[in-house]
């Protein structure tokens, strides 16, 4: 298990598959000699933070329910906030250039060709309209929810917005982003006919699967920690006012 | 493709990882969770999908009172038998649970028991329609990746447009896929059409 003296370097090293998590935390190899801790603190993050999520995205099993209680909700919305860039700039737009290129050099017929570029482009549309809904609507809405909380006297026209709103409203709409990207792979492995460049080939289903992968761990987090705890807090704060 | 969740409750770490290192290799078995003896596991049990339950005799002891409660839980049961074979408390015992397996089993013995679980219940669960969706539901699908209109599907069904609405919103919830690529997608790798059905697309 990780733990915050381990030397950075060797944690990376012994689990690659941690290197995506790196931008999100504004860290970069080139970590030397210094601890998990060192790094954390000279790039202000937290160090807990860092551990409980490395952990969760090593082990499938592990439940950071707890652990991750214990964070500032502003320290997950920033995580979930840079993990979001980290799918539009770089992990999506990856996948998509591999996926065309794989096309471009295919003996495809046109039908499929046409079938699978409308496919990734209306899931690459959903994909962004299911990030900034989150984005513009979820996750201000739980800075405000996390700062009237903490205030004396909450403002009441929050308190009342609060009486007819809930996160679990969202969490009812909270789709699945990965299951259309499996169902892609398994056209590619199982129907299509295959492809002369094996290693594109190659290339794209890997790109898929981490992508996968990641898109599992951060819905699981959103899912089991995230909504819970803003769950509670909206209770908290209701309750709070129906005192007062 | 459809897999059945598992969870864990004993409390070796070893003998967990073991056995979730086999199920792992096993087609069609997805490992949800672990839980040592005293976890709260019935508050998990009650909001995810978990087909079987695999237990320790000593932790099934331990959690008795929660199998008496709740004596359908046992139906999910499988037992990981612990101890030498005069143990009273033993699967063929207790009334309801359907399998067992030994801590001392080899890895070809445990696949064959898990694999025959997983057949037993795809044969009582038997039905065609994929992840839950209707058959009216499958039929719209497949007219959908067809490339028909809403329309279109009405007219050939007898239903009205409205109903036809309907049916997507709920296709769409029931599988979270919204565009008409993503459900041609899907229903080409569940064999609701082939690829060579696909007319030219897109049919917006």
């Amino acid at each position: 298990m990780i733990t915050r003296d381990w030397p950075m370097y060797r944690v990376i090293l012994e689990n690659l598959q941690l290197l995506p998590l790196l931008p999100r935390f504004n860290l970069k190899p080139g970590f030397g000699e210094l601890s998990v801790e060192e790094v954390c603190k000279a790039h202000g993050v937290n160090t807990d933070f860092f551990l409980e999520i490395a952990k969760a995205y090593l082990d499938e099993l592990y439940v950071p329910e707890e652990g991750l209680a214990l964070f500032p909700l502003a320290t997950m919305v920033n995580y979930i906030t840079s993990t979001h860039s980290y799918y539009k700039e770089i992990a999506l737009p990856m996948v998509e250039e591999k996926l065309m290129r794989l096309m471009d050099h295919s003996s495809l017929s046109e039908k499929e060709v046409t079938l699978i570029r409308t496919f990734f482009n209306d899931y690459k549309e959903e994909f962004m309209a299911h990030l900034s809904q989150e984005e513009e609507l979820i996750l201000p809405y739980v800075l405000e929810l996390e700062r009237q909380a903490s205030q004396d006297k909450p403002d009441p026209v929050f308190l009342e917005k609060l009486q007819v709103y809930s996160i679990r409203e969202f969490e009812k709409e909270h789709t699945r982003l990965e299951t259309s990207l499996s169902h892609l792979s398994e056209l590619i492995i199982k129907y299509l006919p295959p492809f002369d460049d094996l290693q594109l080939c190659h290339q794209v289903l890997n790109d898929l699967a981490s992508l996968m992968k990641d898109l599992v761990d951060h819905a699981d987090m959103e899912d089991k920690v995230l909504i819970p705890r803003v769950a509670t807090l909206e209770n908290l704060l209701l309750n709070r006012a129906s005192f007062s | 493709m459809r897999f059945s969740g598992f969870i864990l409750v004993l409390d070796s770490y070893i003998v967990r990882k073991g056995l979730i290192s086999v199920l792992n290799r096993i087609q069609g078995v997805r490992v949800l969770k672990e839980f040592n003896a005293a976890d709260p596991f019935q508050a998990y049990l009650e909001n995810h999908p978990v087909d079987f339950l695999i237990i320790s005799q000593s932790a099934f002891r331990q959690r008795a009172a929660l199998f008496i409660s709740k004596p359908e839980l046992l139906e999910k049961t499988v037992l990981l038998e612990e101890s030498p074979a005069d143990d009273p408390l033993k699967a063929k015992h207790v009334h309801g649970i359907p399998a067992s397996i030994h801590l001392m089993e080899n890895k070809e013995a445990l696949t064959a028991k898990i694999q025959s679980l997983l057949d037993h219940r795809d044969f009582k669960a038997s039905g065609n329609e994929p992840q839950g969706l209707s058959p009216r539901e499958t039929t719209i699908v497949r007219l959908v990746s067809l490339g028909l209109t809403n329309r279109q599907i009405a007219e050939k069904l007898f239903l009205s447009a409205h109903t036809v609405m309907t049916h997507r919103k709920n296709i769409s919830s029931k599988l979270g896929i919204k565009s008409v690529s993503g459900l041609t997608i899907y229903a080409i790798v569940n064999n609701i059409i082939t690829l060579d059905e696909v007319s030219s697309f897109p049919a917006k």
